[in-house]
């Protein structure tokens, strides 16, 4: 950008047209803090913003209207096809003209309309946000881009029909309006990422150029029907116009930017920026103008039987974007036209009126039609603007409003299925008509009726509005060739992709458009004069709007709340068996079926090689497993646990596995003992569940139980080596110990045991803390800095090991036995690395020596032979044991490799002595300090 | 360079838990070495994505024995992210513990035992050992089994039972086929699994192992029908070691399936990531429904991590199916971006769920309310991290949502899509009802008296983290690029096995 | 013998499981017990019986004389075990706090709290 700036020069003006979406996004995020130091004259400062930017795209008004267009491109996640690029052409120049100029109107009306408001900063954010997004939406050049800021409309659409947030009623709508075009975007986003795929790009203007080949796809079809949805959505067609009136929750600038100008017109805009891709076709045809016509007479219709202001104009403005969408269906040049000048028109008319509604519900505190008349002595601007507006509505000459209608009428004329079609535009002309009589005229005229504020004038910030717009609807109206012409036909132009021939006039002379405009202003007169009428009516059909679309979308949200509900308290129940066995179950049957139900298997079954020895081994096994779990008492129980633990140490035993033999033995007495120290006092709980029950859960079991055992018998092994060879030929030149296993342990597989004792330290401070961190129902929840160690200490003071009497010979024997097992343990320690034993087994036979002692003299006792805090051990055994294994990073060397250096013990002889041997000291200690800080806690109990 | 970059992120923490351990007396002592542990641990972590970044694939040999024999530590771009993330979620979590854990807590190991936690995660990340992965995850385990109880309320101990009793059955999975695959292949080392098992010609019974492992990881990451235990404990513990939980315990779920089902059982793909693709779907939507019928922030929050798992396996299922490699490449990627989206986001809003607790004084959302008007900070900061839960544009979760949708359309998955299109417009609805109920409906008066107001200090302590995670799920968003390029790039990783293999079996010159 | 024991870890899971179904937090521990005697066995008989001979290597000798059972295995089981006594002595812990805190020993009654 270093070439200067020129105001005439539209190519380098639009290097801007990012900016000017970046700005916007980032007052919205100053505005709270700028609404604080500015206050009241916030509203007009953030005016100036979009003031700025109508002026900004003026700028480009003459090149575009002659048929120029101006992209920029930006990447932002580009390998997800998301650019950021935008077009401005004469379709995108006109919504972005209309966006900054109504927010520009609607900022300087809510600062009067919400003034005092606490909330008003951040109003003033949702609403530059919403203004940033919908201006990024029409300007967008890429589907994925468009999404994004259609996205961030819904969102900001969200905030602010939720504004009044303390009424449950502005939550649920708001709700409501999400829920909706949310859902709709959701299908919209499905569509354009097929519309993507099928057309080989996500920018909008090379996919313009492959009609042909994306209609031709197969995918089109249900492409089109996901982008219809988001679009219908969006713009409040049948059956899902429902939200639009709940939306009138907002407050009334809400409603008169986002819910009639520009928001719910971010459907008709994707409609009208895609037909050259999508239209064209017979689905789209039937689908859309059939949509488009059902809502354009069911919204005139509802409209006419409401009272509240504001409702009556939501209504009515479905019903405008029912025709748009019913013309953007019909398609051709005509349609496109009198598409592009109604919503001209529209925007025009309609934004006024929902100001002037706002404006008397201001001043008069009512908004209910029948209860507003002889307004207009007292607010004469409102009035006047208001009746102007009305006008158009109605489109009666010398107003915008005419012009569009004809338009849309000689656009019919040349439609397929021209009288079905004219019928109901007419029909629904003729209720607007009478419409917009009821909204713009009558509350002004008649004798004066008491409302509950009396009635004054509107203050600048909300007549200026009504005032601008009204003006502009005269203004275009009668001089339709200064301006009005140009944008409507360049913006036809760029949904067409050819020029337009026809002109914009407000005289055609008396043609048939005409004549059906005569209709309209006859039809719409009878009609008003009947409307009392139908107010009635609607009272009478009450009832029936209980079976409208509205009540599908409540029935839809409770029934899924009550799905949700049933289906949670179907799978959570919170019965932990019902768990377990809902994942054994499907555990089983993946494997089982993976294993079993796909092919053929052969398993080998050797009887031959049995022992007298393991086979009764295993017999004695198998019935300890039985008495198990058919034992009544607790004792027999944890006997037979026991009995199967030393079982399984013999086999080590008999298949040469010493190590495992003594650790599993010593695991298993020191188990044994925690379960009876935990069990021993408790009372037998005698629940005994129902047959079918246990026949049920025997089945499980034996199911899983037999695919273990299958498992086992398949899983031969097949043609390849164990890597355990390679241990074996270098445990003693490499590991410098003869004791393959505990090499392993300390030296091949290191790291497995630093996790393992780790495991087991974390296990001790758990049990710890278990046991000893207790909250007194006395204390409070959080407990201030007072020191949780004098609680916790005061309560380990008279102990003795529950329920085991200590007797002399017990005393005398442990004073011997004490010193004798450290010494043997402190054996099994050194010799571990060429023997069987180790850190672990030697730490264990220690710790095994002070149990003992404890239950001879009280745990208290122990507690003096040990340092203080059992953690502070743990934590020196981990300390040493890492730092062993720390060692090798300093020599470049791997994590744990072991450095072996010669000790010359004068009567030991020479010894290895090298890092691994260090880790297993740290090791014996940890296990130590494990142990025992698992076990006095849980004899302390 | 590799032999310490792979090894400190558990050095570091085994280091601070040991250290703390010997400091057990001294808690104030304890806290300066959590944060440091913790603030080291994430710069490791950062020092080695870059070092994988430049290098490739990472790889040291514990105790310099060469692969198969001893145990390799590998990292690649996705270990090294999750590392990156663990590191992240470790940080907020310590912080934010300081401001919101009590003394009683402190005093018995609970920054010991968090540290513990990280270590077992990382370590999961990091090892290309079967074995030792089962190691790890006893550690991550165990250390999660005793924050969940620490401190013995009662609904602690109801979530505790089950939490521990499930996940002892998926270890015991876990280990049994581990014996199994040792018995017909002989080794234990990753890669020369992947490489025997391609050698041998018994389908069923190398799959019917996949899925006891499928099982087993499966429990871990809460996949339907095996994610009991999770709605069932997450919100029983303080806020701080639930949102630790939040972020870190299912992904090593999720990183272990992705891990295992791209480089060793990928024999019958097109059986085994059918499996997983219906899986995921189930998941999604079990969840959210779930979501939809809790009324308390947390458990929302809970089922909503499940349905979220769901996502984050169907782009493994996709992978798995993918007819072409772009294609799987796309989805796999997806995958990835999730699960870094999610990290983040679901430790904030559970940060942000126990902050809302002390100033509404519970858990409950018909009985909180009132924050919109009176906490305009924590709103911002809920939003953020809300509304990219909810996939809404331009935050992370947005972007994680349309790469997989897009994979799952282009690889002309429909079902799948439109669940997963389905489940986004559930999750938006049930965040929307937090934020009605907590933050726009008025506190109700019944729980003014309940209400704890912070002091400055703990303000700083707790909107310090979540302010930083909001920012940077901002960032993820904003930069989607380049956190899709890494995911891509770890992506390509996982799919081209024979890099991995040949990183960790030939010896490095 | 492979094949008994291959019966026996069956009946070491089967047992296990159906004792942790029943409404005892006491057969739930003990079940978990079994377990994990089952898993141990298993990896023990899966990586392939051989009697006697320990791995251990002579003195004096770089390498085994003669084929020893196969040292891995037990080196994965020895971690495992130690593992076990972990996890078993944690959840008697967690089960003496529960009783304490409950005066129950049937899990349905922890229930309430899951939604």
């Amino acid at each position: 950008m270093e070439q200067f700036i020129r105001l005439d020069d539209p190519t380098s003006l639009a290097l801007f047209i990012p900016w000017t979406i970046l700005v916007g996004l980032a007052l919205a995020a100053f505005a709270p803090l700028l609404h604080q130091f500015a206050g009241r004259a916030t509203g007009y400062i953030l005016a100036l913003l979009p003031l700025g930017l109508t002026g900004f795209f003026g700028l480009f008004f003459r090149s575009v209207t002659v048929g120029d267009a101006y992209h920029t491109s930006q990447a932002w996640a580009p390998s997800l096809g998301l650019n950021l690029s935008f077009t401005l052409d004469g379709l995108s120049l006109l919504f972005a003209l209309l966006v900054n100029g109504m927010g520009a109107l609607v900022l300087v009306y809510a600062r009067d309309y919400l003034s005092g408001h606490p909330q008003l900063g951040r109003f003033y954010a949702f609403l530059l946000l919403f203004m940033a997004s919908m201006l990024g939406l029409v300007l967008a050049g890429n589907l994925l881009a468009l999404f994004v800021f259609w996205e961030l409309t819904s969102l900001s659409s969200y905030f602010l029909i939720g504004f009044n947030h303390d009424r449950p009623q502005a939550r649920a709508s708001a709700l409501q309006a999400l829920l909706v075009t949310g859902g709709g975007g959701l299908a919209l986003m499905a569509g354009l990422l097929l519309l993507g795929q099928v057309g080989g790009s996500f920018e909008i203007r090379e996919l313009l150029a492959r009609g042909d080949q994306i209609q031709a796809h197969s995918l089109y079809g249900p492409a089109l029907i996901l982008i219809l949805l988001g679009a219908f959505t969006k713009s409040a067609q049948f059956p899902f116009h429902f939200w639009l009136p709940g939306a009138m929750e907002a407050p009334t600038p809400v409603s008169a930017y986002l819910h009639s100008a520009t928001m719910v017109k971010a459907g008709v805009y994707l409609l009208a920026r895609l037909s050259p891709a999508l239209g064209g076709t017979e689905l789209w045809t039937v689908s859309v103008s059939a949509v488009g016509g059902i809502t354009m007479a069911v919204g005139a219709w509802l409209a006419i039987v409401q009272t509240d202001l504001k409702r009556i104009l939501a209504y009515s403005t479905i019903s405008s974007l029912g025709l748009l969408v019913l013309l953007l269906g019909l398609g051709g040049e005509l349609a496109v036209t009198g598409a592009i000048a109604f919503l001209l028109g529209h925007a025009l008319y309609k934004g006024a009126l929902f100001q002037v509604a706002g404006s008397i519900d201001h001043s008069t505190g009512t908004r209910d039609a029948t209860r507003l008349s002889g307004l207009g002595r007292l607010m004469p601007i409102t009035a006047i603007s208001a009746g102007i507006a009305a006008i158009s509505m109605a489109g009666l000459p010398p107003l915008f409003g005419f012009i569009a209608k004809e338009t849309t009428y000689e656009a019919m004329l040349h439609a397929p299925f021209r009288s079905t079609v004219l019928a109901a535009a007419v029909a629904a002309n003729a209720l607007l008509f009478a419409v917009a009589a009821a909204v713009g005229i009558r509350p002004f005229f008649g004798k004066l009726l008491t409302t509950p504020h009396h009635p004054h004038e509107a203050p600048l910030g909300m007549w200026i509005g009504p005032a601008v717009l009204g003006g502009l609807s005269l203004l275009l109206g009668c001089l339709p060739g200064y301006g009005a012409d140009q944008i409507v036909r360049s913006a036809s132009q760029s949904v067409l992709g050819s020029d337009v021939g026809a002109h914009l006039a407000l005289w055609h002379g008396v043609n048939t458009a005409f004549l059906l405009s005569v209709a309209t202003i006859a039809g719409g007169l009878g009609l008003y004069a009947l409307r009392g009428k139908f107010l009635g009516l609607k009272d009478q059909w009450g009832s029936q709007f209980q079976f409208g679309p509205a009540a599908w979308y409540g029935w839809a949200l409770t029934g899924m709340n009550r799905l949700a509900v049933a289906q949670t308290q179907a799978l959570q129940s919170g019965y932990l068996r019902f768990y377990l066995m809902i994942t054994l179950a499907s555990a089983t049957g993946l494997v089982g079926y993976s294993l079993l139900g796909r092919g053929k298997l052969a398993a080998t079954l050797n009887w031959t090689d049995l022992s007298f020895f393991e086979a009764s081994l295993a017999v004695l096994m198998l019935l300890a497993i039985f008495s198990g779990v058919r034992a009544k008492s607790r004792l027999a129980a944890i006997t037979s646990l026991g009995v199967v633990g030393y079982c399984v140490s013999l086999i080590f035993v008999a298949f040469g596995a010493p190590d495992l033999a003594m650790t599993q033995f010593l695991v298993e007495t020191l188990t044994v003992i925690l379960f009876v120290l935990v069990f021993y006092h408790l009372p037998e709980s005698r629940i005994v569940s129902s047959v079918s029950a246990r026949v049920r859960d025997a089945g499980l079991a034996i199911a899983t139980g037999s695919l273990m055992t299958a498992l086992v018998l398949l899983a031969t092994p097949e043609q390849y080596p164990s890597i355990s060879d390679y241990f074996a030929e270098n445990s003693v030149s490499g590991g410098h110990g003869r004791n393959i296993v505990n090499v392993i342990l300390v030296d091949f597989r290191g790291l497995d045991t630093m996790g393992e004792v780790t495991v087991l330290s974390v296990a001790a401070v758990g049990v710890y803390g278990l046991l000893k961190l207790r909250r007194r129902p006395s204390e409070p929840r959080e407990p201030e800095n007072t020191d949780a160690h004098q609680r916790e200490t005061s309560t380990t003071d008279e102990h003795q090991f529950s329920g085991v009497s200590s007797s002399l010979i017990l005393q005398t024997a442990a004073r011997f036995l004490l010193p004798l097992l450290l010494l043997f343990s402190l054996f099994l320690l050194l010799r571990g690395h060429n023997q069987p034993g180790g850190g672990f087994s030697g730490g264990l036979v220690a710790a095994a020596g002070f149990i003992l002692y404890g239950i001879a003299f009280g745990a208290r006792e122990v507690r003096r032979a040990l340092p203080e805090n059992l953690q502070a051990l743990i934590g020196s055994g981990l300390v040493i044991a890492l730092s062993s294994g720390v060692l090798a990073l300093f020599f470049g060397l791997p994590l744990m490799t072991g450095l072996w250096g010669k000790l010359d013990l004068p009567g030991l002889g020479v010894l290895d002595v090298g890092t691994p041997v260090i880790f297993d000291i740290g090791v014996y200690l940890a296990v130590i300090g494990v142990t025992l800080s698992i076990i006095l806690p849980l004899a302390e109990e | 360079m590799s032999n310490i970059l792979l090894v400190l992120p558990l050095l570091i923490p085994l280091a601070t838990a040991a250290a703390s351990l010997l400091a057990w007396r001294w808690t104030s002592l304890q806290r300066v070495f959590a944060v440091t542990g913790a603030v080291a641990l994430l710069g490791s972590g950062i020092a080695l994505l870059a070092m994988v970044w430049r290098e490739g694939i990472c790889v040291t040999q514990a105790g310099d024995w060469p692969a198969p024999f001893g145990i390799t530590l590998v990292a690649d771009v996705f270990s090294a992210v999750m590392v990156v993330l663990a590191g992240i979620v470790g940080l907020a979590t310590v912080i934010f513990s300081l401001g919101s854990i009590d003394r009683m807590r402190e005093a018995f190991g609970y920054y010991p035992l968090v540290h513990a936690l990280l270590l077992g995660v990382c370590g999961a990340f990091l090892t290309g050992d079967l074995f030792n992965l089962y190691v790890w995850f006893e550690v991550m385990l165990m250390a999660s089994f005793v924050l969940l109880a620490l401190g013995g309320e009662r609904p602690q101990l109801y979530g505790s039972i089950k939490y521990v009793t499930l996940n002892l059955v998926s270890s015991a999975m876990f280990l049994a086929a581990i014996g199994i695959l040792y018995g017909i292949a002989g080794t234990l080392n990753m890669a020369d699994l992947a490489v025997r098992l391609n050698g041998l010609d018994n389908p069923a019974l190398i799959t019917a192992i996949g899925m006891l492992f499928f099982v087993a990881f499966g429990i871990k990451a809460a996949v339907f029908p095996l994610f009991f235990w999770l709605p069932a404990s997450y919100h029983t513990p303080p806020g701080a070691i639930s949102a630790l939980f939040a972020g870190l315990l299912t992904k090593v779920g999720v990183y272990s399936l992705i891990r295992v089902f791209t480089l060793i059982f990928v024999q019958e793909a097109s059986y085994t990531h059918l499996l997983i693709l219906v899986v995921s779907g189930l998941t999604m939507v079990t969840g959210v429904l779930g979501a939809v019928a809790q009324q308390e922030f947390r458990r929302v929050l809970s089922f909503h991590i499940v349905s979220q798992i769901g996502y984050m396996t169907m782009g493994l299922g996709l992978a798995g199916l993918a007819s072409s490699s772009t294609l799987a490449r796309l989805a796999l990627a997806g995958s990835i971006f999730y699960i870094m989206h999610h990290i983040i986001v679901k430790t904030n809003l559970f940060f942000v769920s126990s902050v809302a607790r002390r100033l509404c004084g519970t858990f409950e959302l018909k009985r909180q309310g009132g924050l919109y008007a009176t906490q305009p900070l924590l709103t911002l900061l809920f939003l953020i991290p809300a509304f990219s839960l909810a996939g809404m544009p331009p935050l992370s979760g947005f972007f994680a949502k349309l790469s997989l949708i897009k994979a799952g359309l282009a690889a002309e998955e429909y079902v799948i899509s439109a669940t997963a299109l389905a489940v986004g417009l559930l999750t938006l609805f049930s965040m929307t009802k937090i934020w009605a109920e907590a933050f726009w409906k008025p506190l109700p008066a019944s729980s003014e008296q309940d209400a704890q107001p912070l002091t400055t200090s703990q303000r700083k302590l707790l909107f310090v983290p979540i302010g930083c995670l909001a920012v940077l799920t901002l960032c993820i968003g904003l930069g989607a690029e380049p956190v899709f390029s890494v995911a891509t790039r770890a992506a390509d990783q996982l799919l081209e096995r024979d890099e991995y293999i040949r990183a960790v079996l030939e010896p490095t010159p | 013998m492979s094949t008994l024991l291959a019966i026996v870890t069956g009946c070491l899971y089967a047992a296990g499981i159906y004792m942790m179904l029943r409404r005892s937090l006491f057969k739930l521990i003990l079940g978990l017990g079994f377990l994990s005697h089952g898993a141990n066995l298993m990896i023990f008989t899966v990586g392939g019986l051989t009697r006697g001979r320990a791995p251990i290597i002579e003195a004096g000798e770089t390498v085994p004389l003669q084929p020893t059972a196969d040292p891995l295995p037990q080196a994965l089981i020895l971690t495992a075990i130690v593992i076990g006594f972990a996890v078993a002595a944690y959840s008697l812990a967690l089960f003496h706090r529960v009783n304490q805190t409950f005066g129950s020993d049937d899990p349905d009654e922890l229930r309430v709290h899951d939604q």
